[in-house]
């Protein structure tokens, strides 16, 4: 049979499944019996020593490969060994006659609130590590079996309902072959993780964890969407010559990618990579783009394990600036909130976490956050063409409040002797149709605006991007949003100030040509649209992308706009 | 039972590795041993990391090192020196 759901990361492959169910704990509320605190301490014992030994076999499956994840797992058996909490336990158990489980749910979470509060760095980061252990005792403790993705034991095509991006981070990426969730489209995290890694993935599969078992054989195709679920030696052998074909088709891309992307009539573009993971398979781009037009530096915060301090973000800050050289790198601050959860920070849970706090409203209201980012990202400003950007603003006040910050943290390195680049360009992204309406304004107090699309569509069409119920309703060629591109391209044309697309939209091929027709000609992608983004740029004159968009503006509807652009595309061969 | 006052001086303080080498060297004796900042009740078992980490004790902290058992002279000599020699 088969099943369907969003290719949004292409490729295909052949393997087998692992479900992916992540554990939750039940915790015994009551106290346990008088009687039963013997046997109760004896399958606490037998928990404890359970964990000890998956973490043995961790540690010695991950000595040879990674010795940072090594010691961190040594690190966790002494957490689980310690004595003084083991003795508090028990205490607990055999005095308050709670139940183990409830004991030690308690007395690490109690140790884990006091290290987090601690004024030094590496104590913070070890509290993440306290509540790490609690979940594999308490797991241990009902008997329930491992499910991680960051030690595979062989490859697999991963199949969960959804992903953390702390399961998405954490991920072995030599063993995951594959991604299968019920949940999410094309611009969720596990998206945009997928693609960063160059991981096939097809998501928003309805029944997937109904119908797929351990350990089956599947056909992941995530160029057209669908699972082959017992395939046939037919489906098989036609999926492997697809593979090849498709395998085919990006080397026919690949060939664009070390090109100019200059129109027939003699314009130039820029297009600019997205960099989210900053992984290797990321960063090799680089070459190929006039710098990054979208540095997602959330992900150092969604590890799950740690808090990154500021060292260890102007380090990563610092190698992505190093990896762009000249070429300029746009960082946005932490995009945390909406489909982003920072399982480290324990954010209050919201009933619309599109609309709650996220971007620019959570790092003003964690100035010790931001303080501590706008810091690193300064620092590492000596060491490239850094430009920095702020996510999910809706009016003047917060970028007034943020510039503030800029301001303090510049002038305390200055006191301090640290070297910044004095003339650092600050910008916001545009995806708040607040923001977006008074852009004429927005754009005297900022030195640029990049828009993306993905949030600006779903804040226009009021459709959670996340919501499959709603699909229909998210139109990114909704002539809602084209219009509002074009009067931004206008706005910023008058003011002198620049303007770029990172969203979804800025790498799609059929949108281009309409893009660069209303002025925007500075697009950022991900590094797998790149080739594909030159290619078409090569094949159009910008005085027929003029034409086109002029028409685009003139359109009623989603599918009507959709239809033009296919028409357009087609016609000068690039689809 | 036997005690010394102690007090560190390494930059760090009793956090990260030179706790964790306290408490290496603490668990190879028999006597239940314990750590008392300067000026406070609390009392924090000198064998567990999470305690030392909870204490936090910093560059020129003092505090009180105590133990009982057999072993309590060695134990608390031998801590006391490591913590009197510790660098980071």
């Amino acid at each position: 049979m088969k099943l369907v759901g969003n290719p949004v990361s292409r490729g295909i492959v052949i393997g087998r499944v692992m479900r992916y169910e992540p554990f939750c704990p039940q915790i015994r509320e009551s106290p346990i019996p008088a009687g039963d605190v013997p046997k109760a301490l004896a399958r606490y014992e037998e928990a404890r020593r359970r964990a000890q030994a998956e973490l043995d076999v961790l540690e010695a499956r991950l000595r040879n490969t990674d010795k940072d994840k090594a010691k961190i797992i040594a690190a966790h058996r002494d957490i689980l060994l310690d004595p003084a909490m083991d003795q508090e336990i028990r205490e607990l158990v055999s005095g308050l006659k709670l139940s183990p489980d409830a004991a030690a749910d308690r007395v690490y979470g109690a140790y884990a609130d006091i290290l987090a509060k601690s004024k030094n760095e590496l104590m913070r980061e070890r509290a993440s590590d306290l509540l790490d252990v609690r979940a594999r005792l308490l797991r241990c403790w009902a008997g329930a079996p491992e499910r991680t993705l960051s030690a595979l034991p062989g490859p697999v095509i991963v199949a969960a309902d959804d992903l953390y991006p702390s399961d998405t981070a954490a991920l072995d990426r030599t063993h995951v072959q594959g991604l299968i969730t019920q949940v999410g489209g094309a611009t969720s995290h596990t998206a945009i993780i997928a693609r960063s890694y160059g991981i096939p993935a097809v998501l928003g599969v309805a029944g997937a964890m109904e119908e797929l078992a351990d350990g089956q054989t599947v056909i992941l195709d995530a160029v057209e969407g669908v699972v082959v679920t017992e395939p046939s030696a037919e489906e098989m052998a036609a999926y492997r010559a697809g593979a090849v074909q498709s395998a085919a088709r990006l080397q026919a891309e690949k060939i664009c990618l070390d090109t100019e992307p200059v129109t027939l009539d003699g314009v130039r573009l820029e297009i600019r990579l997205n960099v989210a993971a900053a992984t290797g398979h990321e960063l090799s781009g680089a070459a190929y783009a006039d710098g990054c037009g979208l540095f997602r530096t959330e992900f150092l915060y969604l590890n799950g394990d740690h808090l990154p301090g500021e060292k260890e973000q102007f380090e990563a800050y610092r190698k992505v600036l190093e990896a762009f050289g000249t070429k300029p790198v746009v960082l946005r601050t932490m995009d945390i909130g909406g489909d982003k959860q920072l399982p480290a920070l324990d954010l209050p849970r919201e009933s619309n976490p599109f609309l709650g706090v996220r971007g620019l409203r959570l790092s003003l209201g964690r100035m010790d956050l931001f303080r501590t980012q706008v810091r690193a990202a300064l620092r590492a400003s000596a060491y490239g063409n850094l430009k920095i950007m702020m996510p999910m603003v809706g009016g003047l006040d917060e970028v007034r409040a943020a510039r503030t910050v800029f301001d303090e943290e510049g002038s305390a390195l200055d006191a301090a002797g640290i070297p910044w680049d004095h003339g650092l360009a600050l910008g916001i992204m545009v995806e708040v149709p607040s923001i977006a309406l008074i852009a004429d304004i927005a754009v005297r107090e900022v030195d640029f605006i990049s828009v993306g699309t993905n949030d600006l569509t779903q804040y226009l069409c009021a459709a959670d991007r996340m919501n499959s119920a709603v699909r229909q309703y998210y139109q990114e060629y909704h002539p809602a949003v084209f219009r509002l591109l074009a009067h931004l391209a206008e706005v910023c044309r008058r003011a002198g100030k620049d303007i770029s697309v990172c969203g979804e939209l800025g790498g799609d091929p059929l949108a281009i040509p309409a893009l660069a027709g209303m002025g925007i000609c500075r697009l950022s992608m991900g590094a797998a649209s790149l080739a594909g983004a030159k290619r078409v740029v090569r094949a159009m004159r910008l005085s027929e992308a003029r034409a086109l968009a002029a028409e685009v503006l003139q359109l009623g509807t989603h599918g009507e706009i959709r239809a033009r652009l296919q028409a357009f595309a087609q016609e000068k061969g690039i689809i | 039972m036997y005690r010394r006052e102690i007090t560190v001086v390494n930059a760090t303080g009793l956090h990260a590795r030179p706790a964790s080498e306290f408490v290496t060297l603490a668990g190879r004796y028999q006597s239940r041993i314990q750590l008392q900042r300067a000026g406070e009740e609390t009392q924090y078992n000198a064998k567990s990391m999470i305690m030392l980490m909870t204490m936090g004790l910093a560059q020129g902290e003092t505090a009180t090192l105590s133990a009982e058992g057999e072993d309590e002279r060695e134990a608390v000599d031998a801590l006391a020196e490591l913590v009197a020699n510790m660098q980071d």
